[in-house]
Parts: C-alpha cells; sequence; structure tokens
C-alpha cells in the first residue's frame, strides 16, 4: 500500500512536468502522420504499402510485404528508443534529487517507509511513467498498423515492454547518481555519458580499446566492465531485429538485468548510510 | 513512561577533503521526555536540536549513544506509524491541493483510506484550513503552509508529536490558535516535543525545558525551575531610604537601586540579602515585603548561554 503511493504519487510528480507532454505530443503526431499515410493495396500481383495513396514499392508476396512493413516498425521503434531514453532521462532524472532535498526527504523518511522503499517507489514510479508512454506510441503504432495495413506483428508490443525494460537499466545508473549526488544535472550528465561514450565504448571495445593494448589484463578489465554495467547498445540493436522479424538474443537483456539490480542494491545501500 | 529516551548521543559530521573537517552537533547528549508533556527543546543555532530530531526520526545516525521513543530502540522503522513530524522546512508537492497533500501523507503513514476521508476534513478544519482545502499548495502562503504542516504531522493520529518551529511566519492570531491546538492535543494525552527561538511562546506552553548549547545539556527542568533562582530581590518599603543607608547598602550588594518606593538588590546568595535587610532596619527603614524577581525564560536562556560563552 504505502509503496504503491509512493509509485503513483511519482506518476503524478512526472504528470505535472512538462517534458513527458512533449513526448507523448510527439509520439501522437508520428501516430497521426502515420494514420493518415499508411495504407494497403491488394492485387492478384500482390501487396502493396501505400504512403499518400502512392505505392511505396512493386507488388510483393505476403511474406515480402510483412517483412517490408516489421522492417518500416522497427524503423519507428529505433526512433522511438533514442526519444524514449533522451526524454526519459530528462523527465525523470529528477525524481530521487527532488525527494532527497532537505524539506522533502525529512517528510518521507519521517513515515513508516524504510529508505529502500523510497528509492524503490521513486524508481518504479518513473520507469512506470515511461512504460505508459511507450506503450501509449507502440500501443497505437500496432493498431494503425494492424487496421491500416493488415499486419499484426506481435514483436511490436513485446519490443515496448523491451524498450522500458532497456530505459530501467539506464534509469538505475541515473539513481545510482541521484542517491549519490542529490543533483539533477550531474545525473543527467552522467546517464548521457553512458549513454553516448560509455557503454558504446564499451559496445564497440574490440575495435576501439583492443587496440590500445594487447595485455590480457586490461582486455580482461575492459570486458569485466562491459558486463557490470547495462548493455544499451545492445538491447536496442536486439530489439530492433525483433521488430523486425529477425530473433534475438536474450544475453544483453539478462546480464543487464542483474548489472542494474547490483545498481539499485547499491543505490539503496548509499541511501541508507545518509544523513539528512 | 517515558515518550523519549536518549543516552549519551552524539553525531560528528565530517566533510571536506579526505573527510578531515569535523563540526560535532551533539557531544553525549542525554534526555529524558515522559509521556503526555510538551517538552521544549531550546538553543542557539547549531546547537544541535534539529540534529536531535533528526536522530530520533532516523534521518541521520548517531555517531555513538542510543535513543529509543516509547521503548523501542532506534532505528525502528514501524515506532514512526506512532509519531508525527513538522519539520523546520517543509516542501510539499506544489501541484497536490492542501488535501491531496494531505491524503498523500496519510496513506504513507498506512492510514486506512476510509480513516483518512474523515480525518482530512477535521484536521483542515483544527488548522483553519477549510477553505483552501482545494487550492493548489504553490499557491500558499508560509503560515498556510505552517498551518498544513500540522495538520500533515497530525495524520496518523501520533502519539508524540515532533514541531520544528511550528509557528515560524505565522502571525500572532495564528500562533495563539497553534498554541491552543497544542494544549488540546496535551490534554488528549499526546506527547509534544518542541523545537522554537519564540522563547515567549515556549514559556506559555511547556511543562519541562531543556536548553542546549554546542551539543551539551546546559539545563533541564520546568519554566518555573529554570526562571527562578534569579539574584535580583524587590524590597518593599514605607518611605525613604535615608543616604548613608543605601551607601553602606551598595557595598554589601552586586547592584542596588530605589524606584516607586522599592529597593532594587542584587544578591548574590541570600547572606547579602540579609545583610541589606539588617542594615535597612538598624537604619529605621520599614520593610513590607521582599520578593525574588523571576526571570523571564528568555533571559534565563541568555544568562546561560552567555555563561558558556564567558572563557
Amino acid at each position: 500500500m504505502k509503496l504503491l503511493t509512493l509509485v503513483l504519487g511519482t506518476g503524478r510528480e512526472l504528470s505535472a512536468k512538462a517534458t513527458l507532454y512533449v513526448l507523448a505530443g510527439i509520439s501522437t503526431l508520428i501516430l497521426l502522420g502515420a494514420a493518415a499515410t499508411l495504407s494497403r493495396s491488394t492485387t492478384d500481383e500482390g501487396s502493396t504499402l501505400l504512403l499518400f495513396g502512392n505505392p511505396a514499392g512493386p507488388p510483393a508476396t505476403p511474406e515480402v510485404f510483412s517483412g517490408m512493413v516489421n522492417s518500416m516498425e522497427a524503423a519507428f521503434a529505433g526512433g522511438l528508443f533514442a526519444g524514449v531514453v533522451l526524454f526519459g532521462m530528462f523527465a525523470t532524472a529528477g525524481v530521487l534529487p527532488d525527494a532527497l532535498e532537505r524539506g522533502t526527504v525529512d517528510l518521507y523518511l519521517s513515515k513508516p517507509i524504510a529508505r529502500w522503499e523510497l528509492l524503490a517507489g521513486k524508481y518504479c514510479g518513473s520507469v512506470l511513467a515511461m512504460f505508459v508512454n511507450i506503450i501509449y506510441f507502440i500501443g497505437f503504432l500496432w493498431i494503425i498498423v494492424g487496421v491500416r495495413v493488415g499486419i499484426w506483428n506481435m514483436n511490436l508490443l513485446l519490443a515496448g515492454l523491451m524498450m522500458t525494460f532497456a530505459f530501467a537499466c539506464l534509469f538505475a545508473i541515473v539513481s545510482l547518481f541521484g542517491v549519490l549526488t542529490r543533483n539533477m544535472a550531474i545525473s543527467i550528465i552522467v546517464g548521457f555519458v553512458y549513454l553516448f561514450v560509455i557503454s558504446e565504448v564499451l559496445q564497440n571495445r574490440e575495435e576501439g580499446l583492443y587496440h590500445l593494448s594487447t595485455n590480457e589484463i586490461y582486455r580482461g578489465i575492459l570486458d569485466g566492465l562491459y558486463y557490470v554495467f547495462p548493455q544499451i547498445p545492445a538491447m536496442q540493436h536486439n530489439v530492433l531485429k525483433l521488430v523486425a522479424g529477425n530473433g534475438i538474443e536474450w544475453r544483453p537483456f539478462v546480464q543487464s538485468f542483474l548489472s542494474s539490480t547490483g545498481i539499485l542494491a547499491l543505490a539503496a545501500w548509499i541511501l541508507g548510510r545518509k544523513d539528512f | 513512561m517515558l515518550a523519549i529516551e536518549a543516552d549519551s548521543l552524539s553525531k560528528t559530521y565530517t566533510s571536506g577533503l579526505l573527510r578531515r573537517e569535523r563540526v560535532e552537533a551533539l557531544a553525549g547528549f542525554s534526555l529524558a521526555v515522559e509521556s503526555g508533556q510538551i517538552f521544549s527543546l531550546l538553543g542557539p543555532n547549531g546547537a544541535g536540536k534539529t540534529t536531535f530530531i533528526k536522530i530520533l526520526l532516523s534521518l541521520t545516525h548517531p555517531t555513538t549513544g542510543r535513543a529509543s521513543i516509547a521503548g523501542i530502540p532506534l532505528p525502528n522503522v514501524g515506532i514512526k506509524s506512532r509519531i508525527g513530524y513538522l519539520p523546520e522546512s517543509h516542501r510539499y508537492p506544489g501541484y497536490l491541493t492542501g488535501a491531496q497533500v494531505l491524503s498523500f501523507f496519510g496513506k504513507l503513514s498506512g492510514v486506512d483510506t476510509g480513516v483518512l476521508a474523515q480525518r482530512i476534513p477535521s484536521l483542515l478544519e483544527l488548522v483553519g484550513m477549510t477553505q483552501w482545502r482545494g487550492m493548489k499548495v504553490k499557491k500558499y502562503s508560509k503560515g498556510m503552509m505552517q498551518r498544513l504542516g500540522l495538520a500533515q504531522a497530525l495524520i496518523n493520529d501520533p502519539e508524540i508529536l515532533f514541531l520544528d518551529e511550528p509557528t515560524d511566519g505565522v502571525d500572532p492570531l495564528g500562533r495563539k490558535e497553534i498554541r491552543e491546538i497544542l494544549k488540546e492535543l496535551k490534554r488528549k494525552g499526546k506527547t509534544i516535543f518542541l523545537n522554537s527561538h519564540l522563547l515567549s511562546e515556549v514559556e506559555l506552553i511547556s511543562d519541562r525545558v531543556a536548553i542546549l548549547d554546542k551539543g551539551k545539556l546546559l539545563k533541564t527542568g520546568t519554566v518555573d525551575e529554570l526562571t527562578t533562582g534569579g539574584t535580583n530581590y524587590l524590597i518593599g518599603i514605607v518611605g525613604t531610604v535615608p543616604e548613608v543607608a543605601l551607601a553602606e547598602s551598595r557595598a554589601l550588594v552586586l547592584r542596588l537601586s530605589t524606584a516607586n518606593g522599592a529597593l532594587t538588590a542584587d544578591c548574590p546568595t541570600t547572606a547579602e540579602l540579609n545583610k541589606v535587610i539588617d542594615l535597612l532596619r538598624r537604619h529605621g527603614v520599614e520593610i513590607t515585603s521582599v520578593v525574588q524577581q523571576r526571570n523571564s525564560l528568555e533571559e534565563s536562556f541568555i544568562s546561560l548561554i552567555k555563561r558558556e560563552v564567558a572563557p
């Protein structure tokens, strides 16, 4: 009950900010655009995807047509993945620093809730708010494509869950720094540096950092770091593969789950030791 | 029964590079507060008052020592369902209305929704906020926030109430109303632990007072105990005191003054007072009364703190 109050309270807190509405607004525009432009024409020669009523290619067999639509959805999903991570971080990075500010944390912790519950409530509330945003876009995209084009790609819905999960992994890092520094700006910067620099460099270590040294220990450390932190680029790659119907590798998700759990446990431990 | 007990609590804050800068907020602080009292903790800024409350609420961890609330050793999350807290600076979510704030913190306190539906209107009425219950908190004045804060602290019908500067920013009429609320809560058997700079208010409502400075307990007692014991005596006389008697008396006491048919003598001990009385009687002065003058709580407080500061 108390944890649920915290989760819902965080959702409400985020709904009072403009950032998520901007993301929802952009999603709505894209969805309206998709609804207005996408349609399907089926003849004896096969099916054609129509954009603004114009054929996007030659008639194709049902299998090829389905692959084309799935690839298009994968492109949408790729754009959404980037949007979710960027807007999501902006919208939610302040949740924990705000909760830990003087005058606010006193109120929370004077109630019969443990510190880890405060962290869990704020974390889950933020992830839930992002989930609602993602499902809004993905769900309606799925319906629009299904109704207008006749392809009901269940993997697209699954991709919504995976995107939420990838955001949750990144948000674990943002939360850790939110607890450590109680500063939204630092949390966002760390999130961006991790997303665009560290995770990319570690993901592509074999083509990059490996060349700096052939030392086994050095390379072992790089591998270790790669497996210790959430693997956002690998998850993004797999989400696109899944939506396009090219299968999926679960390893990055499992490893990211374990590392994010560890990061959140560390954040809870640090929060438990803090003086307010 | 003891509502609050602290035994040799100390808290040292460290900061800076390698945590070498140290500030001792509490230094072996011990205190016992009986249930059903209004207990006030006084001290200058930085004395350690807020640190003490924060340790009791497990917002801050003590460096050494132990504390308990209602006999339950701290830290203990469960005990917080039996206490209410109004922090010195509190920030409520600005997008919520007053009633929604109470509902949110009530649920966090573990109060049932059905109970909250009845309690929220009555608390808003108690603190005089009924007409603003639907207004967003971000539009509230400081005084309104304090009133809402008090209602928030009472939302779980606590046994023990911690109030840090509860009348800060409240107008005189509002302060009187809050005092009446606190007295009523005491009548209902609640324990109220008060931190306040407004000594005149503390004097009006407190059963016991403790004075804290630099993390150490200087004195504890009832308001009467803390305000008596002054060295000024008002000696009522008939007529005037001969000059020679005045001169001889001045040699016996620290200070002596006359006004409106009375002598005010600052006598460090009763021996000096008796010598002055003997001297006046020898000179034929008729004495009608001798009254030990009572200090105000503020005077006692300042005198105690100054004594500590003096080398």
